[in-house]
């Protein structure tokens, strides 16, 4: 699928949009994480057990000042939620408003 | 005879001042009055409200302009060196609470006052000078004409660096219905607050104090200050840091959101010269904050010879409304309505109505088309002096439409006569509800709905009634946050916002002041506005948005479509939540 960085985003990212295959939002995330330094910075992970690194983990997720949108259409924030090779995500700014 | 206890935080006390004869009063404010409204716009509006005047014209002499401060001016917290300029809107003739931020708040609280409420009508141009509590009028004849910064300037030059001035530029002198109040080069900028101190022929207030008042607990302040101002300089006021509010430009296009040319579409073709990204790397740029800010939200770019502060707001009504993509010609449409002091929004939303109206053949100024960036800078010009076209465009795009007749009503970009900022209701129409109801007509900073529509909670292309519920919420909390005040650049850093206020108001004021009697205080404040409209001739049918929009999609976006029938379920589920469905329940 392609990824869109709008604002904050595309800062951190340093591009503009990337192809990336993931099945979930949450693996796509993680993906980002791996690939994009400084964008991870704004991607969260939180563990069930923060002492332990194996444990299971919830989410990942954004950082509340990010947001993702699904193809322009609705926002999306559940890591289970099912993606598509020819869905588009937008990683945006929470605070769109001025 | 018996002393009046006064809040800590406050002065307990307003300046009267009629400008027609000179006379100040001071006014004691109970300790009541405060608690019930803050201060801000709450405070300003209940003040307003107590003058009796609602009926008025805005421009009569006797309707007040209030200047308004609030208790946190002056505090270390930070965003909180904001002030509030309430009256009648000469733009609506309805309420209007505009707020601008920085120097003048602190040293016009310093003066010894909560609030300074005018009145009259000077004999001749001049500056309100409040020098530590006196009042006096100078003439101020030789800075009638000059741009909103060369009148600060100038006056700071004659009175004194130290103090801080609020002026108005050529377009509040000449009565434009959309002009500003501009201080430090920020404006309180909708509604037109400049035209309604051009009326009273004050070219500026001139303010210098040393009057400090007390904090309940000093301590308490400081820490909640420090702890503000760390969490300020994290990812949740990036945005505003690094890239400042137009890089909106590029999200709302891709959202197909963004009005363009004059709401016919929510996508422009060109909306990539306007980002942050190709002015970033095409100008100089600078960055610059209110006096107490940590964020830092002011991004100045080059245009010319000069410098112009960029927001999305003027991105998008001098840009993709006009159907302009040159961003030279854009920042300096900006600038120059910064030099007139008008209001970008409604300068721009204007423009491009009758750009609109000259495309059907409504308008005979064929000189006037979208795109043509030479035609949107000399329509600015126009306006600012009131000459030829201008001075049909000086009224605003409602007055335009009813001169121009037609169906230019219909296309109108409005809501209560104020131009509608840069969110397509249709795209967001839980935005849409909050400009349909709005008591300053179409606003962004009185409600954040947009906020529901960028979110999970609503699909923002077909909101049911749930939606109300939330527009409500953003209302009170952009009610609340007016008058304590802090800016709304701040709202992702906190994560209690009531809990945290109260925390605030506690530690100024010394008031057991709980989260819940905050989200009261809000709805009141919301109440009190609500009631000023009515006593100033409000209407049901007021609460709506222009015929364009409705019934008929957005055509970059079929999806997005508002119908007439479900905008007034949602307005009336508004006034069915609100307790306001009957007018006596706002009026008693």
């Amino acid at each position: 699928m392609r990824v869109e960085f709008l604002g904050v985003s595309r800062d951190r990212a340093g591009v503009d949009e990337i192809d990336v295959e993931a099945e979930t939002l949450g693996r796509l995330l993680m993906t980002l994480s791996a690939r994009l330094p400084r964008l991870a910075e704004l991607i969260v992970v939180d563990r069930i057990s923060p002492h332990d690194a194996h444990a299971a983990v919830r989410g990942p997720r954004l950082h509340s000042s990010l947001a993702a949108n699904l193809n322009g259409d609705r926002f999306i924030s559940d890591p289970e939620t099912p993606l598509g090779e020819r869905d588009r995500v937008l990683i945006l700014s929470a605070d769109v408003g001025g | 005879m018996s002393t009046v206890s006064v809040p800590f935080g406050y002065h307990g006390m307003s300046l009267r001042i009629d400008v027609s004869t000179g006379g100040v009063e001071r006014v004691p404010l109970p300790g009541t009055l405060l608690r019930r409204f803050i201060g801000g716009s709450g405070l300003g509006v209940r003040l307003l409200l107590d003058e009796g005047t609602a009926p008025l014209d805005a421009l009569d002499p006797r309707a007040p302009l209030i200047f308004a401060f609030s208790p946190l001016v002056g505090s270390p917290l930070t965003t909180s060196a904001k002030f509030a300029v309430v009256s009648k809107s000469p733009l609506t003739d309805r309420i209007n609470d505009s707020l601008a931020s920085s120097g003048f708040a602190v040293q016009g609280k310093a003066c010894g006052c909560d609030a300074m409420v005018i009145v009259g009508r000077a004999a001749e141009w001049s500056v309100l000078v409040i020098d530590d509590g006196s009042v006096r009028l100078e003439p101020a004849a030789d800075c009638a004409g000059l741009t909103c910064g060369a009148t600060d300037a100038r006056l700071r030059s004659r009175l004194g660096s130290d103090f801080r001035i609020a002026a108005i530029g050529p377009g509040g002198e000449n009565g434009v219905r959309f002009a500003t109040i501009s201080h430090d080069g920020r404006h309180a900028g909708r509604g037109g607050s400049g035209a309604v101190m051009g009326a009273k022929r004050l070219k500026a207030i001139a303010v210098r104090g040393t009057q400090r008042p007390e904090w309940a607990d000093r301590q308490q302040v400081i820490a909640i200050s420090q702890d503000l101002s760390h969490r300020s300089f994290g990812p949740a006021t990036a945005k505003y840091r690094e890239l400042g509010t137009a890089t909106n430009l590029l999200t709302f296009n891709r959202l197909r959101a963004l009005p363009t040319r004059n709401f016919q579409r929510g996508h422009f073709e060109d909306a990539g010269n306007l980002s942050v990204e190709q002015l970033t790397a095409t100008r100089s740029k600078t960055r610059e904050s209110c006096v107490t800010c940590t964020i830092g939200c002011e991004h100045i770019y080059g245009v010319g010879s000069g410098t112009v502060r960029v927001e999305y707001e003027s991105l998008f009504a001098l840009g993709s409304l006009c159907g302009i993509g040159d961003a030279e010609v854009v920042l300096r449409a900006s600038q120059r309505c910064d030099e007139l002091g008008i209001d970008t929004i409604s300068a721009g939303g204007t423009i491009a109505f009758a750009m609109e109206c000259v495309e059907r053949g409504w308008l005979d100024e064929p000189w006037l088309a979208f795109g043509d960036g030479q035609a949107l800078l000399r329509a600015i010009d126009l306006i600012g002096v009131r000459q030829g076209l201008g001075n049909l465009l000086a009224e605003g795009s409602r007055r335009a439409a009813a001169a121009i007749g037609h169906h230019s009503m219909a296309i109108a970009p409005q809501v209560k006569g104020l131009e509608i900022p840069g969110y397509e209701p249709r795209a967001l129409q839980t935005m849409a509800l909050g400009f349909a109801v709005g008591t300053r007509g179409a606003d962004h900073n009185r409600s954040g709905a947009y906020e529901v529509d960028f979110s999970e909670k609503v699909d923002r292309r077909q909101v049911t009634l749930d939606a109300v519920r939330h527009a409500i919420d953003t209302e009170d909390r952009a009610a609340l946050m007016d008058s304590l005040i802090i800016c709304k650049f701040l709202r992702g850093v906190f994560e209690d916002f009531h809990e945290e206020a109260a925390a605030m108001v506690r530690s100024v004021t010394g008031w057991e002041v709980t989260a819940r009697e905050l989200r009261q205080t809000a709805a009141r404040i919301v109440a009190a506005k609500q009631q000023f409209n009515r006593r100033a001739g409000w209407r049901p049918e007021e609460d709506t948005l222009p015929d364009r929009v409705l019934d008929t999609p957005l055509p970059d976006d079929p999806l997005a479509t508002l119908s007439r029938e479900r905008l007034a379920a949602l307005v009336a589920e508004y006034h069915r939540q609100r307790g306001t469905a009957d007018p006596r329940d706002v009026e008693g």
